[in-house]
């Protein structure tokens, strides 16, 4: 049972996302665990066996109510002065795409054989023209594994419909049967303001709304450089409320389904 | 009123003067103009096409040609001169004149050019984009005017006429080159108050407080769309191109056929569109794809280009898949606009939402960050000297501050209880006779006695008590409001001031006055307490006041004399250079240019 967020450009809201979904299901006593492939970062989380993984999979894995595993997020790639550096659980690594995309898949089917639930968080965005082929984060995994996928779209910005379905569109048509649904994120004020809006691109994409988060301020650590105690526990009080607060928008049992629980 | 034919005259005799930009009234209409008819010789043409009937506190009813600017195109005066040099017109009442007026305007007036810059999101760069076009083009020689049918920001300015539009639309016609820009470059203005409301200016004039669903249902039908079409028709009458600016994206499908600041304003000017999207976040294929296939056929069809904006590294990088882009969408893009580095007003609050502070300078100057903080660019010029803008939200952060300013707020009660809770209140009254401290507009307000709001103009309706710093009530009279530019001298050292008040309280101090204008005095000030207040925004933009008001904050002054408006003006240059370096010229000529050369 997997589930993939996917987001339409970085900062959209798919660690957050994640992170409900793990609360959610770890409350509902389901045995869950957090994946994110790879993730761009200059500050990373130190995991009891001393490797490094970035800080949103180590926060979801707290909010799994599991201690957080160098499995969970196998590259990291890091900025540094001469480019961008690409870390396989902690060791600077020179491989090619595909050998790391193995490692990727081996890191993927350890938390699958240990877990029942694996929420798998994607990066960046997943159509990225610039990048194709080489994005081993997004729908390589998504494909290679048969996740079922949610897209995550920010509306703070505006341009969340199109967001959506741009990246609906920039899919390839055999990859879409994976994309089984869309959540908005970040929106403030009255909701029915959306649903002609959410009615026509479900009807367009054929995905469906799981719904609709409202804005909040999240104290979930993102920019810290460890995920210390305090930290964890402030961002689960918020996760908390951003969870009660979504109970009559976000369809989060809907989301269970479609992972196969 | 006729023309002094003794001067037409002598401009006929004369030959083409050119750009006289050594005139002292240089640009009287647009920057670049052709100066040879100082006096129109047509004059009253009373053609509202060019013209318009106004209202002069010293002449009465008088034909007004402020924003006519026909007789200043390169091609009209040649054309008129030289006619009038063969033709031996007498004067006014001759009815060649006449004739010569009307085969004037059938051979050069036309509609303008319009052209909307669309964003994929808000903060996509739209407004950069537009400012960057308007000052090419106007640098070409064409009168040149901004649109934005509406504008949601608390940074407004007031133009020559008293009206009150959006800080970024005035900032545009500053690059166009404008010299006096009308209302009907930003006709609807909505300026947020919080709890969802908005005060909606339309055509200059507060025009009453609208919820989101009230402005869509009630206001955009009608209002808001007659004044779209009224100020459209107005400038594309006017001026060789009309920058349109769109507002947010245009493809959001739930209010597509309410959202007039997009394709229905698009469509009314029937402009050609761009459409700008940032590639910072990532998703920007994504978003440029979505956005034109949401767009209804007959709208999309109007976007000639798309810019990808703001990339923070290799440009060539991006080449191949804006080829695929282009592709895919059949719209070229006209070009990859890197990161650029330059210094000019911000739109909205927006932009430093999350910034605690602004400048790596060693005076530190503590701004209360109010929830309605409102023009707050009035602090931008503070910066070009030894400054770092502190934007504060607790007593502590005020920490090692040498000055406070209290800017302006769009909810005046509110946002002083909101100082007071904080404890940024306490404070600032510890710190009195400490440093400096000066409170413009709203912020000027809190510093008096009291503030009398009997008919909960800026919330609750009653009496709230000030900050007490300054003897001064203030009180809201229930309706009305200023809205003037300004202009005058600081009494203390006779250093100019000019800026712009808008507000709807009204103050009566006992305290010294600060400025002395033509007609009397304006704000307070308490020399031996350090203490200024002041209803003008752009107070700092002269460097007089600004270097006098930071030396009392002990700030080393800066060798180099910045002036805040030959500032912008370096910096719209600077953007303008790097948007056209970074874009197709073919392109740009094929979009904008076509049929005008």
């Amino acid at each position: 049972m997997r589930i993939m967020f996917l987001g339409t450009s970085s900062n959209s809201g798919k660690t957050t996302v994640a992170a409900m979904m793990c609360r959610y299901a770890a409350i509902n006593g389901i045995s869950v665990a957090p994946f994110k492939a790879s993730n761009l970062s200059s500050s990373w989380h130190i995991t009891g066996s001393g490797s490094p993984i970035g800080i949103g999979q180590a926060f979801q894995a707290v909010a799994s109510g599991i201690a957080p595993d160098a499995d969970m997020n196998p590259i990291l790639l890091r900025p540094e002065k001469e480019g961008v550096v690409r870390y396989l659980k902690g060791s600077p690594c020179a491989i090619s795409d595909d050998a790391a995309f193995s490692e990727v898949l081996a890191s993927f089917d350890r938390i699958a054989g240990k877990y029942d639930l694996v929420v798998c968080e994607g990066s960046g965005s997943p159509v990225e023209l610039n990048l194709k082929g080489r994005d081993i984060a997004n729908m390589r995994m998504v494909r290679e594994r048969g996740i079922p996928s949610v897209i995550v779209g920010d509306i703070e910005r505006g341009g969340v419909f199109a967001a959506i379905y741009g990246t609906w569109k920039l899919i390839p048509e055999e990859d879409r049967r994976y994309l089984r649904g869309f959540v908005i994120n970040r929106f403030r004020g009255d909701i029915s303001v959306l649903y002609p809006g959410i009615e026509e691109l479900e009807s367009i994409t054929g995905m469906r709304c799981f719904g609709v988060i409202p804005y909040a301020d999240l104290r979930v650590p993102e920019e810290d450089t460890s995920v210390s105690e305090v930290s964890c526990r402030e961002g689960l009080v918020s996760l908390d409320e951003l969870l009660s607060a979504c109970r009559d928008s976000v369809d989060l049992d809907g989301m269970l389904r479609i992972s196969g629980t | 009123m006729k023309p002094v034919w003794s001067r037409v005259s002598k401009e006929i005799e004369g030959e083409l003067a050119g750009t006289n930009t050594s005139c002292p009234y240089h640009p009287s209409h647009f920057r670049n103009q052709e100066c040879t008819f100082c006096y129109c010789p047509f004059y009253p043409c009373e053609d509202p096409d060019l013209g318009e009937v106004a209202e002069s506190p010293r002449l009465g009813r008088i034909w007004d040609c402020t924003h006519c600017n026909f007789i200043h195109r390169k091609d009209v005066a040649s054309y008129v001169h030289g006619r009038l040099r063969a033709s031996g017109i007498s004067g006014p009442g001759d009815p060649a004149l006449e004739e010569l007026f009307r085969e004037t305007k059938t051979k050069f007036h036309r509609k303008g050019k319009a052209v909307m810059i669309l964003g994929a999101t808000s903060d996509a760069g739209k407004s950069v984009i537009a400012t960057a076009i308007c000052r090419i083009l106007n640098d070409r020689g064409y009168s040149v005017t901004p649109f934005k049918s509406q504008n949601m920001s608390l940074n407004s300015r007031v133009t020559h006429k008293g009206h009150e539009i959006s800080m970024i639309q005035d900032l545009q016609a500053r690059a166009a080159g404008v010299s006096r820009p009308s209302f009907r470059i930003n006709p609807i203005l909505m300026k947020p108050k919080g709890d969802g409301m908005s005060q909606v200016v339309l055509e200059g004039v507060p025009a009453g407080d609208y919820s989101s669903a009230d402005y869509y249902s009630e206001f955009v039908p009608g209002p808001g769309t007659d004044a779209l079409k009224r100020s459209i028709d107005f400038l594309q009458s006017r001026y060789d191109f009309v920058v349109m600016e769109g507002a947010g994206s245009p493809a959001e499908i739930n209010i597509y056929d309410s959202d007039i600041a997009n394709m229905r304003a698009a469509k009314a000017a029937d402009a050609d569109c761009i459409l700008v999207v940032n590639v910072e976040w990532g998703g920007s294929y994504a978003y440029a794809v979505g956005t034109l296939d949401l767009l209804h056929p007959e709208d999309r069809r109007r976007v000639k280009a798309i810019i990808l904006n703001n990339l923070r590294g290799n440009v060539s990088g991006m080449r191949a898949a804006a080829e695929e882009l282009e592709e895919m969408t059949g719209v070229p893009v006209m070009g990859i606009v890197p990161h650029l580095d330059f210094d000019l007003p911000k739109e909205d609050s927006e932009s430093f939402r999350g910034v605690k502070s602004v400048g790596k300078g060693r005076t530190v100057v503590a701004v209360p960050k109010f929830p309605r903080i409102s023009n707050f660019t009035d602090l931008d010029p503070l910066l070009h000297e030894d400054v770092t803008l502190r934007f504060v939200s607790s007593p502590e952060e005020m920490e090692g501050a040498a000055a406070v300013v209290l800017p302006g707020t769009k909810s005046i009660t509110s946002d002083l209880e909101w100082l007071r809770r904080t404890g940024i209140a306490g404070r600032i009254l510890s710190l009195k006779g400490e440093v400096p401290i000066m409170g413009i507009c709203g912020g000027y307000q809190m510093m008096g006695r009291i503030l009398r709001d009997p008919f909960g103009t800026e919330g609750e309706p009653g009496d709230t008590e000030g900050l007490g710093l300054f003897d001064m009530e203030t009180e809201w009279p229930g309706s009305g409001k200023k809205t003037e530019r300004f202009g005058g001298t600081y009494i203390p050292t006779g250093d100019p001031i000019s800026g712009y008040e808008i507000h709807s309280g009204m103050s009566s101090s006992s305290e010294t006055p600060m400025i002395k204008t033509r007609t009397g005095t304006e704000g307070s000030i308490r020399e031996d307490d350090m203490l200024f207040g002041t209803y003008v925004h752009g107070i700092f933009d002269k460097p007089g006041f600004r270097r006098h008001f930071l030396s009392k904050a002990g700030c080393a002054l800066s060798v180099e004399i910045v002036d805040h408006d030959d500032h912008v003006e370096n910096n719209i240059d600077k953007l303008a250079h790097g948007v056209m370096e970074a874009v197709d010229a073919e392109l740009f000529d094929r979009i904008f240019m076509e049929g005008r050369l």
